[in-house]
């Protein structure tokens, strides 16, 4: 329980309408798009940085737990409040404050939604190229506090690729600000590489610098199909290889093909052994160059059947496959468990037989797609989480997942973080002194731990 | 806890982004995935029911976005009709809503509420009317009743008594069709009424207006009175379940979605005849659809003078009818009409029913940037098939404003010859 003093005085500093504390509105952020659900004392919706600093002070006084917040979709559970205390909502933060494409940077506060970021620069001819899965609606707060990734990061690199400052208010509510408006900066610490991705365990962005790049003039797709894993693995090789890199290299394996056109009939190869879908962008005359070499090193791998998309609508239709991919999984059963492990991209047919293997072990149904051209592997495994004995089943089944891809020099997460979903497979990638030398930063800033505790840190 | 299809909700969060009541509040409380948990948490007995839980339950526009974008299938609409049952057994309504319910149930008491309410208007003081709200809307921004029902009005004006069919206009071309006119048409806004009639007549369609017609029962189901609309639904099956008659014509949306979708569930639930039900649900089409589908818009006589429009797509017609985009193909196949697209023609604009009336400040702040957009593509006139959508958007605009919101019929049959032949001036 939260001392009732404290309580009114956080009240006061964003005033009763940014302040839920009725049971029902408490229950709508025991969650966000994970399993688990815990509790809040408050959620608190500040709308400036003195805000969250006033906050700070008061929770780093009484030890009340903060867990920062924007639209509640990590997949982790890195937004659940697990030891209760304050939920600290960015939603209502959200001002665009510069967008500066001369300088190619943008200023925004962490409520801002990446769709809409994408939205505002779009006339100005430039994007930011991160796009997590939940772009719609996951706000840029969120996708910092994560290192969000998507699709088009093999390219362009993911979240933290993108920042070129942050301002920060650290627990004991201290603002401190990282970093420049200049793309290329080396002056001390890079400090907001080591705020992106901490998962709101070491401070609370209020501001980010972030880049941004014109956006390429022409899109080029490419839907193909193999008979074999290997024949699959070997083309995305060779086509990195050769130089190019793709804006998109998505695989998807058997199962996942065979399911989606059982329930969508879109007229996927269901004898195929993997399809990828290959996207490249830029220059008019640069891509066709690109899809053009990529076709080579596609038929010298034996892919057996190309489809090259020559107008929008064409695009559209050969990444339906794709996308339609996590809807078709959720309707299987009433839940879907995603992963996000990442192997070395030569590593993907072997983890993908391991996965199918241990999915076959546990009696359990599993899609893999991946971004095959860094290794992110997406298992899809639907179940009911409702029911003891079959989710016992798909726990036993990630936690060989997980030591699976550390047995191929692979990684936890690519891109969805830790949270409260794998903080317990740390021991598999990180030795004992890298998770120790975590915790010293993590007492050097919250000495007390009321920043997201119950996390990896 | 899985709905009726057996899906449970993922919290993937998609739904977030396409709920105006997320878009417009940024808090959780607000949203489609909050609303499911909320129901799942209450019928784990995690929540109590309380006037909070019915506010989080009922603080939504219907307007099923959430359900079209759910990757998990979940069919939000019914599960939020079923838990705003409870809510309302628990806690009650608003008085206004409770005798809209009341009122719907039966066609006579309608027509008495209409009256009265004509003769309120009439001696409610004009000060009075500048002043006071019904919800966000300005009462001197409502629109007025029609003078006679239109139902009424269109049987005395058909030339054939008898069975209140119209005269075809050169031998039947494309049969006969049955014409539910929704509440909003019979006393509201009979200027659709008269256009779609214009226009089915001009296409040498026979039209019959059953008389024993009368609220589709949509608004009575989604404010708790569920038991009250069997009756609405047997009423309605039997006088559109008519032998020979080839096409149920709707001009309103959510009529269009209850008849189509819900009656041959609803038929089931209740007893009624699910083979009726089925035979009248795949019958029904809206007008803008049925004139694209036999007829050649650009024929329909025109004069010199260009309008210019824009269109607003009503959540019902998007997300429940089966051609979503039929009245911008028809503004865009009519001749002497310019239509420019609004930037959000596709968003909703805060009407909800009857929730621009419990929620005023929500519904206004959706409504403004709608406003904003629509005078941006200097149209003269707002093109939109729903009307609440019409009553809420209208509420906005004043004669200052020199945008009308309009029927897409009403534009179509600008220069047709109305049922005594004479060729009408639009507005």
């Amino acid at each position: 329980m939260i001392d009732p003093e404290a309580i009114n005085r956080l009240k006061e500093i964003v005033g009763k309408d940014r302040c839920y504390d009725s049971p029902e509105q408490l229950a709508c952020y025991c969650y966000d798009a994970y399993f688990e659900e815990a509790m809040p004392d408050l959620v608190l919706f500040p709308c400036t940085r003195d805000e969250v600093s006033g906050i700070l002070k008061i929770c780093s006084a009484h030890k009340i737990p903060v867990t920062a917040r924007g639209a509640g979709t990590s997949v982790c559970g890195a937004s659940i409040p697990a030891r209760g205390g304050v939920v600290l909502c960015f939603s209502k933060m959200n001002r665009i404050l510069e967008i500066n494409t001369k300088d190619r940077y943008v200023i925004v506060e962490p409520g801002v939604v990446n769709a809409d970021l994408q939205k505002a620069l779009a006339p100005f001819g430039f994007f930011y190229p991160p796009d997590p899965g939940s772009m719609a609606v996951s706000t840029i707060g969120g996708n910092v506090a994560q290192n969000a990734g998507g699709p088009r990061c093999l390219k362009y690199g993911v979240t933290v690729d993108y920042i070129l400052g942050m301002e920060v208010v650290l627990a004991s509510g201290k603002v401190v600000r990282f970093g420049s408006r200049n793309v290329k900066d080396v002056t001390g610490y890079r400090l907001s590489s080591l705020f992106c991705g901490s998962e709101g365990t070491l401070g609370m962005v209020t501001s980010v610098i972030l880049k941004v790049l014109p956006l390429p003039e022409s899109v080029s797709t490419l839907l193909v199909t193999f008979d074999d894993l290997d024949n699959t693995a070997k083309a995305v090789a060779d086509i990195i290889g050769a130089g190019i890199l793709p804006v998109a290299l998505e695989l998807m394996d058997r199962t996942t093909i065979r399911t989606i056109e059982a329930k969508a009939h879109i007229g996927l190869p269901v004898d195929a052994e993997g399809t990828l879908l290959i996207e490249v962008d830029g220059a008019k005359e640069a891509c066709e160059k690109e899809i053009k070499k990529i076709t080579e090193k596609l038929g010298a791998n034996g892919a057996v059947s190309i489809e090259i998309a020559k107008t929008d609508e064409e695009r559209d239709k050969l990444w339906q496959a794709r996308r339609s991919a996590y809807g078709v999984f959720a309707k299987l059963s009433p839940s879907l468990y995603t992963e996000d492990i990442v192997v070395p991209a030569s590593k993907i047919p072997e983890m993908t037989r391991m996965i199918v293997d241990i999915a076959d072990k546990y009696k359990l149904i599993v899609g893999v797609m991946a971004h095959a051209g860094d290794g992110n592997i997406h298992p899809m495994i639907p179940a009911d989480k409702t029911d003891k004995e079959e989710w016992g089943r798909v726990k036993k089944a990630f936690d060989e997942i997980m030591a699976a891809a550390a047995s191929l020099n692979g990684t936890l997460s690519g891109e969805h973080g830790i949270g409260l979903a794998k903080a317990e497979y740390l021991p598999l990638v990180m030795s004992e002194d890298a998770i120790a030398f975590m915790g010293v930063i993590k007492k050097a800033v919250d000495p007390d731990g009321i920043l997201n505790p119950g996390k990896f840190v | 806890m899985a709905d009726s299809y057996g899906q449970n909700c993922n919290r993937c969060g998609f739904c977030l982004s396409v709920c105006p009541t997320y878009l417009a509040q940024g808090t959780e409380d607000a949203s489609p995935r909050a609303r499911i948990q909320l129901i799942d948490f209450f019928s784990d007995h995690r929540v109590g029911s309380s006037e909070k839980l019915k506010e989080i339950i009922s603080k939504c526009l219907m307007c099923g976005n959430c359900a079209s974008i759910c990757p998990s299938g979940i069919n939000h609409p019914e599960r939020y009709v079923r838990m705003r049952e409870k809510m309302i057994r628990d806690h009650g309504d608003m008085p206004g809503i409770k005798s809209l319910v009341y009122l719907l149930a039966k066609e006579s008491r309608i027509r008495m509420a209409a009256g009265a309410a004509k003769i309120a208007r009439k001696i409610v003081p004009q000060v009075f009317a500048e002043k006071y709200r019904l919800g966000s809307i300005a009462l001197k921004q409502f629109p007025v009743l029609n003078k006679v029902p239109f139902r009424a009005a269109a049987r005395d004006a058909m030339t054939h008594k008898p069975g209140h069919k119209s005269k075809a206009a050169s031998g039947l071309k494309y049969g006969r069709v049955a014409y539910f006119t929704g509440c909003a048409t019979n006393y509201l806004f009979d200027d659709t009424g008269f256009s779609v009639l214009n226009i089915l007549r001009h296409m040498g369609v026979e039209v019959i207006i059953p008389e024993t017609q009368t609220c589709c029962g949509t608004p009575m189901l989604f404010h708790g009175g569920r038991e009250k609309v069997k009756s609405n639904v047997n009423n309605n099956l039997a006088c559109l379940d008519a032998q020979g008659i080839d096409a149920v014509i709707v001009d309103c949306p959510t009529c269009g979605a209850a008849l189509k979708n819900d009656y041959p569930a609803l038929a089931k639930e209740f007893g009624l005849d699910q083979d009726a039900a089925n035979r009248v649900a795949g019958k029904v089409v809206d007008i803008s659809s049925f004139i694209m589908a036999h007829e050649s818009p650009e024929n329909f006589p025109q004069n010199d003078e260009m309008i210019r429009v824009t269109y607003h797509q009503p959540c019902h017609q998007r997300n429940h009818m089966p051609t979503p985009g039929s009245a911008q193909a028809l503004l865009n196949a009519l001749k002497g009409v310019e239509y420019t697209q609004a930037l959000d023609m596709s968003s909703c604009c805060g009407g909800g029913g009857t929730f621009f009336y419990e929620y005023p400040e929500v519904s206004r702040g959706i409504a403004k940037k709608k406003v904003a957009n629509a005078k941006a593509t200097g149209a003269d006139f707002w093109v939109t098939d729903c009307p609440v959508c019409r009553i809420n958007l209208g509420g906005y605009l004043d004669e200052s404003a020199g945008l009308t919101v309009v029927h897409p019929a009403c534009v179509a049959a600008r220069f047709l010859p109305d049922l005594k032949g004479r060729t009408r001036q639009f507005n």
